[in-house]
């Protein structure tokens, strides 16, 4: 018996050592920092890229993967980036910090990544941006909202490594109240997630709301914890509460299920007013087909026929010809995170982080989703995105913006400090 | 001999990893410090787990006990990161004492479901407490500073230097561990999990030794999460999840129970399988899982071999 | 307020009534062969998206999902007893968990494979896809057909368990294994048999799921797995009256929670977890084993 152990124990040892080394072989040819700092663009440009693909919000996983696939693919086809070719990685986010943290490693040390980009949740932003002042490398963030990662890492604490392609929670929260204060209706309420996100857009729609329209009430707040299935506790504490309208940052497929489940129970019949700020996000719209009501207000971080212009009208085009899909927000903001490092490289002549920093801060970049300006102070990228009112129409099998209002950029990010004085509404920070 | 066999071994293990992170590159030392941090938590869980038989599926409340309370002390008391790191053993060994003081009341199936009650309760606060813990955005920004030592100062910003804070604590743990299992106290514990009633009889109080090994392997959980926000920089409120607190059980299943080696085997063999599953496919799940089945069933041998070889360690370190 | 009282306890009692349909074959199975199923919310899962991928196969008719897709679930279910799990009865209890555990993540990539990691929209049920109003507001009609599917399947557990010849030998061998051995019965099979049946009742929670949520998402069975654990410690392991009167309890507790304790939260559901096993942890109705 003795001896046996010793045996294995031996085993387990020379393993140990034997996937060590094997580890540290790629690891020790690998082409680091060294050629980075040359001025001259060498070798392929690399992009690690991760997003969520396990779990319920797999599907997000995928909206990312088309558009930067897309990207690349176009980019490569088109010569490259400076002549060199733009390489892909993709990781399963999992949506845990530790992970996004392994990954984010593990694309810049080990696989030798020039640029990062993706993220879903707050978290894993927040937690990831020290990681990348230390990495030195730049993040592209293309789903998070939080406000705090551009206000806290980038404006206070100078990460200037990371960036954000898409819209914050400025456009779930500020922008709404800007269009629902000319709404002729006086109380609302709220079905929101019960974690940061639903919190703070809440708090930001009704600060704002609160100061433009003093005659607002909010009437009743129901938070449904994540993971939700069953929201018809949530919709009667609304229905007792009879507001006039009703504002729910529910997204993916929990604002389905609640929508489906509002309909059955008749809410949307009470209410006057909805308001779903990620209520046009592309999952939500397919996923509801003809189940989403007429007239409610939706937005999300970008839509698919704004700007009507013949650039967008393209990439929708070329979009669902390669995936037969409708292109979600995040594969926009894939898509468009290429080109801006595409841009941004053959600007700076380089690919070293410092000179793209430099290139990105106050860029400008015609993507599909509009002129997107890239904010120097605070690394959030500046443009707008339409709130309307939804309608059916023959040419889609779901609905689409009728009746739509541009709350510009920079009315509602115009948050203080950022540009001064400038900043119309009556923000509280 | 035998003895002088294990001895060798982990003296190579801890010189080896020391070269590591001398000449190491800067992804492999992060993952040998996930790995030794992984390697913490699960030798204090085999001590519940292993050498006491109780199963538990809630000790990610007590990795986040020790993950939270290193954040809040940096955030608000100290940055000192040995200041920290005590405040983070102090909250976790307290949660363990409360937790523990009511969940040794049962064993098997009923130790598991209460411990995990109570691990989701303490995810719950934490989630939901936001004001002192984040909520969902966790703590962050928990940067390294240097250890004062009065007359210098030993910085731990690199990874490089925070590796060997992380391979002393791995060191000291295992040695600590290895002091347990061959105590009269350990050998309770190994007594306790044969048949509890004749320790009973044997004068123990088995209520006391269980909440002992319980608290222990707390106490050990909170360290692996005080590092853990060291070297990740913040605490994210999935630590208490159970989904979290099922890796120390999955470490040791793969590892072997009941043995110093186990936890390090496993906690290896759980991180670099992943990340190098990771590398080849995106169905990581999969694989991971048809890994999972193969350990289990096609190296049966193997799980067996190791019960039975624990077993008749446990008798040879009774006689010794 | 009186509609309101009255509609979430409608909510709640539908609610409950899953989560009873998940635990009940949960319940079964550990009170049979002594295994906590962790891949018991992958075989809900699977049943969700067999019914959905049959119902779309036979013309949109869920009824045909419903009645197929569990079928093949089980199917599934005997592949892992037979060839599987049964290699581990001889192993303690944690192996067992872990080989569950391995399932779950084995079938949460086979779903992205086959079906895509994206969330499919399900159509309602054939006939049932009205609301009613009750009090002035409106109740779908389908919740109603599970609040009594949920009843009807306990009342048919029972009558197998009590009423039959394969009933009184599965509860022969839940009481004692030894025993029944020594009697004849041919253990092994009996395992088959009753964990194929467990899996069936999973699947069948999962089909009856899929115009109820609306939505099938990959990862859907990790969501109920662990409130189906809670209902089955509250009712007491092993239990399927506990776990009945658990799924209606902890269905009816959420719902009124959520709707009159703006605090209320998962936490209170765990405390109530606690204190049952603290206070009997047998359960409601489970005997001490």
């Amino acid at each position: 018996m003795a001896k046996k152990g010793m045996s294995r124990r031996q085993f387990m040892k020379a393993g140990l050592l034997t996937a060590a080394a094997a580890a540290l072989g790629p690891g020790v040819l690998k082409p680091t920092g060294l050629w980075a700092a040359e001025t001259k663009i060498k070798g392929p440009v690399k992009v690690g890229y991760q997003t969520v693909m396990s779990g319920t919000l797999a599907g997000y996983g995928e909206f990312h993967k088309m558009g930067a696939q897309m990207a690349v693919e176009e980019i490569n086809a088109a010569g490259g980036i400076g002549g060199v070719k733009l390489e892909m990685e993709l990781r399963d986010s999992t949506l845990k910090a530790p992970d996004a943290i392994q990954n984010a490693r593990y694309f810049v040390d080990s696989w030798g990544a020039d640029f990062l980009a993706g993220v879903d949740s707050s978290g894993q932003a927040l937690a990831l941006a020290p990681v990348m002042a230390e990495l030195d490398r730049v993040l592209m963030v293309t789903h998070a909202a939080t406000e705090k990662l551009t206000e806290e890492h980038v404006f206070k604490n100078g990460v200037r490594q990371v960036f954000r392609m898409v819209t914050p929670t400025y456009q779930d929260g500020y922008a709404a109240a800007i269009v629902a204060k000319d709404l002729p209706i006086k109380t609302w309420a709220t079905i929101s997630p019960k974690y940061e996100y639903g919190f703070t857009c809440w708090e930001m729609f009704k600060s704002t709301l609160a100061a433009l329209r003093p005659d607002v009430t909010f009437t009743a707040e129901s938070w449904a914890p994540f993971g939700t299935t069953d929201f018809r506790s949530h919709i009667n504490t609304i229905m007792d509460a009879k507001p006039e309208g009703l504002y729910s940052v529910e997204w993916a497929g929990e604002l389905i299920t609640m929508v489906k489940q509002g309909q059955q129970a008749g809410l949307f019949k009470q209410v006057k007013e909805v308001m779903l700020p990620v209520g046009a996000a592309m999952d939500v719209l397919e996923g509801l087909g003809q189940e989403l009501p007429d007239n409610i207000w939706v937005s999300g971080r970008y839509y698919f026929l704004y700007p009507t212009n013949q650039a967008n009208n393209d990439w929708v085009g070329r979009f669902h010809k390669r995936w037969q899909h409708y292109p979600a927000y995040v594969s926009e903001a894939a898509y468009s995170t290429m080109y801006a490092f595409k841009k941004a490289v053959e600007a700076a002549g380089s690919k070293d982080t410092k000179a793209v920093i430099g290139a990105l801060e106050g860029m400008s970049l015609d993507t599909p989703a509009g002129t997107r300006v890239f904010r120097k102070e605070d690394h959030q990228a500046m443009y707008d995105v339409p709130w309307g009112l939804t309608k059916s129409d023959p040419k889609y099998p779901f609905k689409i913006m009728g009746k739509q209002v541009v709350v510009p950029a920079l009315a509602c990010f115009a948050r203080p400090p950022f540009d001064g004085p400038a900043s119309k509404p009556p923000f509280k920070s | 001999m035998q003895n002088r066999q294990a001895y060798l071994a982990a003296a190579a293990l801890l010189v080896g990893l020391a070269l590591l992170g001398l000449w190491g590159e800067r992804f492999l030392l992060y993952l040998a410090m996930r790995v030794m941090i992984l390697a913490i938590f699960a030798l204090g869980f085999d001590l519940l787990f292993g050498r006491t038989g109780l199963l538990s599926f809630g000790h990610g409340a007590f990795y986040a006990g020790g993950a939270y309370g290193t954040a809040l002390c940096y955030l608000h008391l100290s940055k000192d990161p040995l200041l920290c790191l005590l405040a983070g053993l102090l909250l976790a060994t307290a949660l363990a004492l409360i937790v523990g003081f009511f969940c040794v009341r049962h064993t098997e199936i009923y130790f598991a479901m209460l411990t995990l009650a109570f691990g989701m309760m303490i995810f719950s606060l934490v989630w939901n407490l936001r004001e002192i813990t984040g909520g969902d955005d966790g703590l962050v920004g928990i940067s390294r500073q240097a250890i004062n030592l009065g007359l210098a100062k030993l910085p731990l910003r690199k990874e490089g230097q925070f590796y060997f804070l992380v391979l002393s604590c791995f060191g000291l743990v295992l040695y600590a561990v290895h002091r347990i299992r061959s105590s009269p106290f350990g050998l309770i514990l190994a007594g306790i999990r044969e048949n509890h009633l004749r320790a009973e009889f044997a004068g123990a109080n088995i209520k006391n030794y269980r909440l002992a090994a319980f608290v222990i392997s707390g106490f050990l959980a909170g360290l692996a999460g005080g590092l853990g926000v060291l070297l990740e920089s913040n605490a994210a409120p999935f630590a208490a999840h159970w989904s979290h607190s099922s890796e120390p059980v999955l470490v040791s299943l793969i590892g072997g129970l009941n043995t110093l080696a186990g936890p390090l085997v496993g906690s290896f063999v759980f991180i670099v399988l992943k990340e190098v599953v990771m590398r080849v496919t995106p169905y990581w799940m999969l694989w991971f899982g048809v890994v999972l089945l193969v350990i289990l069933l096609g190296f049966r041998g193997g799980v067996v071999g190791t019960l039975a070889q624990a077993l008749g360690r446990g008798a040879k370190e009774a006689r010794s | 307020m009186l509609e309101s009282i009255v509609h979430v306890c409608l909510a709640g009692l539908s609610g409950g009534m899953f989560i009873w349909l998940v635990a009940s074959g949960l319940t079964l199975i550990f009170g049979v062969l002594g295994v906590l199923n962790f891949a018991h919310g992958s075989f809900y899962m699977l049943g969700a998206y067999l019914c959905f991928s049959v119902l779309r196969a036979l013309g949109q008719n869920f009824w045909w999902g419903l009645l197929l897709g569990p079928l093949v679930v089980a199917a599934v279910g005997y592949l892992v007893e037979r060839f599987f799990l049964r290699r581990v009865y001889g192993l303690e209890l944690p192996y067992q968990l872990l080989l569950t555990f391995a399932f779950v993540l084995l079938f949460d990539d086979l779903v992205k494979i086959l079906w895509g990691a994206g969330s499919l929209g399900a159509p309602g049920a054939p006939g049932l896809t009205d609301s009613v109003p009750i009090l002035g507001r409106q109740f779908p009609v389908y919740n109603l057909f599970v609040i009594a599917v949920g009843p009807l399947v306990a009342v048919g557990l029972w009558a197998l368990l009590e009423k039959t010849w394969a009933g009184r030998i599965i509860r022969a061998s839940s009481s004692d294994r030894e025993m029944a051995s020594a009697l004849g019965v041919k253990v092994p099979a009996l395992f088959t048999a009753v964990f194929v049946f467990g899996s069936w009742l999973g699947a069948l929670g999962g089909g009856l799921a899929v115009p109820y949520l609306g939505l099938l998402t990959p990862g859907m069975g990790e969501q109920v797995i662990i409130e189906a654990f809670v209902v089955a410690v509250i009712g007491g392991l092993g239990s399927l009256k506990g776990a009945f009167l658990g799924a209606l309890l902890i269905g009816l507790l959420s719902a009124f929670g959520t709707r009159f304790l703006p605090a209320f939260d998962m936490f209170l559901t765990f405390i109530l977890m606690a204190g049952v096993l603290l206070w009997r942890p047998q359960g409601f109705f489970g005997e001490k084993r």
